[in-house]
């Protein structure tokens, strides 16, 4: 399955939405910092600014300014602050120093206040409960630019991670993707490659089978001519010797007999390589196959059920008796493969063909086909015998019982009439052999 | 000196103070009336000095009054915590007389002034010579660059069960330490 696009983005927006919320605590964190900061530099300014009014009371009381500025002048060693001043009990400025700023001239309410780079925290300095005087620290407190490029590194940082975060995701998704497109790829690969390997072995089995059967099928016809002389020489013989053929005769009639046997042994392989006489005729095969019905039942024996599901009802041409063969030797077949009984179905179907059947070589020819099948619950076969049934002179059966042309006198009838033959089978499943004849079209 | 630019302001808003120019006596005795009651909240009597907790802080003054009133003026608008602070004028050293400060001006005689420290001597009494007296309490004015001043005797000051503050002692031009013989 290749997957969309769309795909990729789910997991980039959770990349893009964990990077944001990491910036945003990085934002409330530094937030939080800053104002834990700058609470804890009011309160420590605080304190200093409680110990000064405490010890500076007497000065501020006794108004004696050079006092007051010792004090005062004892807090320039702290570089957070910016001035200090002492302011009398009227609020004028006793003493005090500032750094770039200026101190104001009089403060009356000891209380917390704020300007651009600083923030000025007055305590009062009391006595007995009377506010004698004020104290008034200024701390240094960060500007907001440079507490901005402060944080600036901070968040540029984490904005980069989070761009490192989306691109990995996004090259994560991309990258299964491909994945997942190969994997597709080479699957198909795969099935073609298959698909090609068994069109190229369909293809050299057909290109053997036309070697063999041209081959055969010559040395069979001329062979045939052979034994035809052979055999009218000996019926000429025969008349000469006239009376005197009686002791002969028994040798004659071996002889003749051995010529009829070669004949029909000719004609089994001129039939496989498709160069036998055949005399096509319009022919049903659920009439056909009706009509052998009860010499298939005779020849398969008791201990073989037989069904018959005759459906077909459209024509076709072929030569009756060649059929006729066929069928009965598919079902002496399936005999032998059911030694200790079973089911034996003989099945004909009409059937529109679009593509073409399992291991059918060479060219197909789509359309209305007549299907003859004859099915058993056998031994089976196993897949390379499968493949090699059709061949001449293949044999499963102990030497003497099968000729091995059965099958490949079948296959070679059926291709001559225009017909496909089609073998499924499988170790302990039986075996389907379903012969495709054309439909008679000028019958229709 | 960064005292001098206030100085105009504190003077005209009245406020009687020391002066970097020191021209005017009647300056120098303002100030000083401004600091005898301002010695009060940095003064622990011991317990039993007073008849009660509303009772008043009692300056006395020995002799001629050299600030013209002025004490009077400035004692009258403060007040020790509860108590009020009073002002009294003793013609004769008084050992009796309930007081808490007795100041000793640079017009009274020496000997008497002298004969007084001693007759105080153990009693919980802030004893406060003005300038010019070759004679010391607890507290002696001194003039110093032209400033009103003043040294503490902290030693005196135990022996006479007093306390006084250590801001108070920070401010002082000198200190003779309770440690010193």
């Amino acid at each position: 399955m290749i997957r969309t696009a769309r795909d990729w983005r789910p997991s980039v927006i959770a990349a893009l939405a964990a990077a944001a919320v990491l910036l945003a605590a990085g934002v409330l964190m530094a937030i939080y910092q800053e104002q834990l900061y700058s609470s804890q530099q009011v309160r420590s300014v605080r304190e200093q600014a409680q110990i000064l009014a405490g010890s500076v009371t007497a000065a501020v009381v006794f108004d004696d300014h050079n006092a007051a500025q010792e004090y005062v002048d004892a807090l320039r060693v702290n570089p957070e602050l910016e001035g200090a001043g002492i302011y009398s009990g009227h609020g004028q400025l006793m003493a005090g120093f500032a750094r770039g700023t200026r101190l104001p001239s009089q403060v009356t309410e000891a209380e917390t206040s704020f300007g651009s780079g600083y923030i000025d925290i007055a305590v009062p300095v009391s006595q007995n409960g009377d506010q004698m005087g004020i104290v008034l620290l200024r701390a240094v407190t960060e500007p907001e630019e440079r507490r901005i490029a402060r944080y600036a590194g901070l968040i540029l940082l984490v904005t980069m991670g989070a761009l490192v975060i989306a691109v990995l995701s996004f090259s994560q998704a991309a990258l299964s993707r491909r994945a997942r497109q190969l994997a597709s790829v080479n699957r198909r690969l795969q099935e073609e490659m298959e698909e090609r390997r068994k069109t190229e072995e369909a293809l050299r089995q057909s290109h053997k089978m036309e070697a063999i059967g041209q081959l055969s099928g010559g040395i069979a016809h001329d062979f045939n001519n052979l034994i035809m002389i052979v055999k009218g020489n000996l019926r000429l013989l025969k008349r000469k010797l006239g009376a005197d053929a009686e002791h002969a005769a028994a040798y004659i009639a071996s002889a003749d007999e051995a010529l009829d046997r070669a004949a029909h042994l000719t004609q089994r392989i001129l039939a496989f390589s498709r160069r036998q006489p055949l005399t096509p005729q319009r022919v049903n095969l659920s009439t056909l196959a009706q009509g052998l019905s009860e010499l298939i039942r005779h020849s398969v024996g008791e201990k073989v059920e037989i069904t018959m599901r005759l459906t077909a009802s459209w024509s076709t041409l072929c030569d009756i008796n060649q059929m006729e063969n066929v069928l009965l030797n598919l079902a002496i077949n399936a005999r032998d493969a059911m030694p200790d009984g079973g089911r034996l179905v003989v099945e004909t179907r009409d059937m529109t063909l679009t593509q073409p059947p399992p291991d059918v070589e060479g060219e197909f020819v789509p359309g209305e086909y007549v299907a003859l099948a004859v099915i058993d619950t056998g031994t089976g076969m196993p897949e390379e015998v499968r493949r090699r049934a059709v061949d001449p002179f293949f044999t499963t059966k102990p030497q003497g019982k099968g000729t091995g042309l059965g099958l490949s006198m079948t296959f070679g009838f059926v291709r001559q009439s225009g017909g496909y033959l089609v073998i499924d089978s499988a170790p302990g499943r039986g075996t389907a052999i379903t012969i495709l004849m054309p439909r008679d079209q000028e019958a229709a | 000196m960064r005292a001098a630019p206030f100085l105009a302001g504190t003077v005209m808003a009245g406020m009687a103070l020391w002066t970097s120019a020191w021209a005017d006596a009647s300056l120098e005795y303002a100030v000083k009336a401004a600091y005898l009651p301002k010695f009060i909240p940095f003064i622990t009597w011991p317990e039993g000095s007073f008849a009660s907790a509303t009772a008043p802080v009692n300056i006395c003054l020995l002799g001629a009054d050299p600030f013209g009133g002025k004490l009077d003026q400035e004692a009258g608008a403060l007040k020790a915590g509860e108590r009020p602070v009073v002002v009294r004028h003793l013609a004769e050293p008084d050992p009796e007389a309930s007081c808490q400060l007795l100041f000793m001006g640079a017009g009274d005689d020496p000997a008497l002034v002298e004969g007084t420290l001693d007759a105080m001597k153990g009693r919980p009494v802030v004893t406060v010579t003005d300038s010019g007296l070759k004679a010391h309490g607890v507290i002696s004015f001194v003039i110093d660059a032209n400033h009103v001043r003043f040294d503490i005797d902290d030693a005196a000051a135990m022996q006479d069960g007093l306390t006084i503050s250590s801001k108070l002692l920070g401010l002082a031009h000198a200190v003779r330490q309770r440690s010193q013989p």
